[in-house]
């Protein structure tokens, strides 16, 4: 607990920084919420000067950072510059989506990379072993958008098995599933793809242990070593690694959601990011860093109770 | 068995990666949509969800809005300005509008009678002056007040008659409320910027209600019971617009059945497109003109005519519509196109000639002189960047011809891409020195923001930074004219400047491509941001 309540007391200047980066990033992203009216030719300067001054861009960078920061931190998070919604609601009714997608994926690639892991460390470098490899190394380098419009094409388009986008939230049971299969699918695929190359060189290693040998030694079968012995200690770095991965899709699956149209939080962030949505942007970072920085905290107490070694 | 599943997979896709395209099967269009096939709802793949629906406030194309919310008049697909709640065009032969002696002008609407708003609430002159009002308000921040701000007031003689009194002329107010009217008893006294039961689901007097929002993902619109055009009407109960911002994705769902329509996709699709059974390719010429803009103070050398002349010599416009635009878009000489009434066909044009490009550059001074490609003059060589938006295969494309094209009479050109709101900035500041882009001129096309001295950046859109006496006078000549000949007369002579001028490089005009289900009747299109939901209430599906 000590541990936890001294990364927290950490993170408070962390954020901080982090805030004041992403504010001054936001300002040197070329364009902002005023040029998105220009499409239209009767949008003229006198109507572009007025819209500034109604957004409060007039006002000094340093007093919009620190207006913005301290209604923040009191939980005013401001209205979207885009539809004059508050931000929280333009946030909060996104996160269902996501929770759900990123829920999905995350059971799906545990359960598939955890055992192709283990398979592949327990057959080192059979043709099983070789395959999985292959397998997780094309999961690693094929570009999300490519397999999502593959899989669209194979199951929506040419079998007619599944609905090719969206989400549907208002279907229920089966129908629901059948738009979160494909999306799903091809976030797993990449993590699981991952997360087993981390497991199998995991395992790998502490097979190789000298405890490893002396509980063999012992007379402890095959598949006691494994369970009591090797996993526990080859999963503590693959826990860790599984942690921040998953921190990192709380900013939204962006290409995943895009390519099927999924209304979670990542498709806002794209959507918030063209039209130069400051208050929006601004939000979804804070709570993008505040997921890395707990993800982390998790991950970092998780690896102290798996491995007692590293609390000490 | 994890991994072999992954196997199959991977051989699934890749198998219909090959034989994809042509490969559309009929199977997957009744798959997953129940739906598909109604006679009494539409699914619409549309590109972007709007900020609100409101349409004075929107900064986007007002598709979804049209179908709600009625303007006083709309443009059909001829581009023509036609009456919709009012119950004619005013004009100055009809005396819908009177010059004043003090330089400024009476506009008399007169309303259609018997049109209610969606609340039974009848709509009258009232709305008229309250939405005169509110734009000019400075509590409500509206997207633009443009002509709005030169009424000074508006009287109300009777329920059915606006008559707005113009400060000064203002010629194309017959497009003052294409936008529609603000429903007085719903908005006034309130702040309309935070008015989001309005702005969600605006009160209308058009064919639809906004029915559900659901952010990220549709708008649905359901017909309303009592439309003022009659009973039966519209045809189609329900229109669903989907949020699709992945064109490919929409395009997908297009060939899967989920989506029945969408509209203004890419040109580089329509292959594509056309392939899908029970899916028609409907194409009408815009509006807008694709051209190269050449920034005449970033790059000195574009303030001689000479320059811009050869420049425009060099490029073969028919090659570039007949191969990377596949015949789609027609070649175009000028900012006006031919769907216009002020379209002019005698201008000045420049055929692809390279030898006359050598030829005029030489004349400028432009030579070769140390061999090594590229023109130079006084030390400087003849070279500049190219900026485009990125995003477009077409767009990106045709910046690699234009490159090509300039470096075969030695001038040298970088093709730079931007995203949206980046290139909107350095546009609007001046920062660039060419770029490729279009202009999408609404019905009534106002020239002066575009080719007037005084209307350089901040002051407008004046980014060649062309500054001509004789056309700065016409093109305000022409915002003086009410007279739609007189109009059209002056317009004619300001599109003969700017040609003979050649201050822009004209390239094409902006074809409409838009993907209507074939049983769709009564869909004719619309050549400018009114959009294609313009006659919505006439669709019928078989």
């Amino acid at each position: 607990m000590g541990l936890a309540a001294r990364r927290t007391a950490e993170a408070v200047p962390l954020l901080l920084l982090v805030s004041g980066i992403a504010f001054a990033l936001l300002q040197f992203v070329p364009g902002g919420p005023i040029e998105v009216y220009l499409s239209n030719p009767g949008v003229r300067p006198e109507d572009l000067e007025r819209l500034r001054r109604a957004l409060g861009l007039d006002r000094p960078l340093w007093e919009q950072y620190v207006s913005w920061l301290v209604a923040f931190v009191r939980g005013d998070w401001g209205f979207s510059f885009s539809d004059g919604r508050p931000v929280f609601d333009r946030i909060a009714e996104r996160l269902p989506a996501s929770i759900e997608l990123l829920g999905a994926s995350l059971a799906l690639a545990l359960a598939a990379g955890i055992p192709a892991g283990i398979v592949a460390a327990v057959t080192h470098r059979s043709m099983l072993d070789r395959s999985i490899s292959a397998v997780a190394a094309a999961g690693v380098s094929i570009p999300t958008f490519w397999l999502g419009l593959m899989l669209q094409l194979t199951f929506a388009i040419g079998f007619g098995w599944l609905p090719s986008s969206g989400r549907a939230a208002d279907s229920e049971g089966l129908a629901r599933l059948q738009y979160l299969a494909m999306p799903a699918t091809v976030l797993a695929f990449a993590h699981a793809a991952a997360w087993s190359r981390y497991l199998r060189a995991s395992l790998i290693g502490v097979l190789r242990a000298p405890f490893v040998a002396a509980a063999r030694a012992r007379g402890v079968g095959p598949r006691a070593r494994l369970t009591r012995h090797v996993l526990p200690n080859a999963l503590a770095p693959v826990a860790s690694v599984v942690l921040l991965d998953a921190a990192l899709l709380v900013p939204g699956a962006v290409v995943t959601e895009s390519v099927f149209a999924w209304p979670g939080v990542g498709s806002l962030f794209i959507e918030a990011l063209g039209r130069r949505d400051y208050t929006v942007l601004m939000a979804m970072l804070m709570v993008s860093s505040v997921a890395v920085v707990s993800f982390n905290l998790l991950a970092d107490v998780l690896h102290a109770w798996l491995d007692p070694r590293v609390a000490s | 068995m994890t991994e072999r599943t992954l196997v199959i997979l991977l051989l699934a896709t890749a198998v219909t990666a090959c034989g994809g395209g042509s490969g559309t099967s009929t199977s997957g269009r009744s798959a997953a949509t129940s739906e598909s096939g109604s006679t009494s709802r539409l699914v619409v793949g549309y590109d972007r969800e709007p900020d609100t629906l409101n349409r004075f406030s929107t900064h986007i194309l007002e598709d979804i809005e049209t179908c709600v919310v009625e303007g006083l008049v709309t443009t059909d697909q001829a581009m023509d300005i036609v009456p919709l709640l009012a119950a004619s065009v005013p004009t100055l032969e009809n005396g819908g509008v009177v010059l004043r002696k003090d330089g400024g002008m009476d506009v008399t609407w007169t309303l259609r009678p018997d049109v209610a708003w969606h609340d039974g609430t009848p709509h009258t002159s009232a709305d008229v002056k309250f939405t005169v009002e509110a734009i000019n308000s400075p509590a409500y921040n509206p997207e633009s007040t443009d002509g709005f701000d030169r009424i000074s007031s508006v009287d109300t003689p009777d329920p059915l008659t606006a008559v707005l009194h113009y400060k000064e002329i203002y010629a194309p107010y017959a497009l003052q409320f294409v936008r529609g009217t603000l429903p007085k008893h719903v908005l006034e006294g309130r702040d309309i910027d935070s008015a989001n039961d309005y702005n969600r689901a605006p009160l209308g007097t058009g064919p639809y209600r906004v029915a559900e929002w659901k952010s990220g993902e549709y708008i649905r619109l359901e017909a309303v019971p009592n439309y003022w055009r009659g009973a039966g009407l519209p045809a189609i109960k329900t229109l669903l617009f989907k949020f699709i911002a992945n064109t490919n994705t929409r395009i997908n769902q297009l060939k899967s059945g989920e989506v029945d329509m969408v509209v203004m996709f890419p040109w580089d699709k329509q292959r594509e497109v056309a392939a899908i059974p029970g899916v028609t390719v409907h194409s009408i010429n815009g509006n807008g003109y694709e051209h190269v803009t050449l920034n005449q103070r970033a790059m000195p050398a574009f303030a001689d005519v000479r320059v811009r002349r050869a420049l425009t010599h060099a490029v073969d416009r028919a090659l570039i519509s007949t191969t990377i635009l596949e015949g789609l878009a027609p070649v175009t000489h000028g900012p006006v196109q031919p769907v216009s009434w002020a379209h002019n066909p005698n201008v000045a044009q420049y055929p692809f000639n390279p030898t006359r490009a050598a030829a005029l550059l030489d004349e400028a001074g432009w030579r070769d002189s140390n061999g090594d490609g590229v023109r130079d003059k006084a030390g400087q060589r003849l070279s500049f960047t190219l900026i485009t938006q990125a995003g477009f295969a077409v767009r990106e494309n045709v910046a690699q011809v234009l490159q090509g094209q300039f470096k075969d009479v030695g001038v040298e050109a970088f093709v730079q891409l931007h995203d949206g709101t980046s290139i909107s900035k350095l546009w609007f500041e001046g920062k660039f020195q060419a770029m490729l882009h279009w202009w999408q001129l609404p019905a009534d096309p106002e020239l002066t923001l575009f080719f007037a001295k005084d209307r350089m950046p901040p002051r407008g859109r004046n980014i060649n930074y062309v500054s001509d006496d004789a056309l700065t006078a016409l093109v305000y000549a022409a915002d003086r004219a009410v007279s739609r000949t007189e109009r059209a007369r002056i317009l004619g002579e300001a599109q003969m400047r700017i040609a003979e001028l050649a201050i822009e490089i004209p390239l094409y005009g902006v074809t409409k491509l838009d993907a209507v289900p074939a049983r769709l009747k009564g869909f004719t299109g619309n050549p400018t941001n009114t959009g294609p939901f313009w006659n919505v209430h006439a669709w019928t599906l078989e």
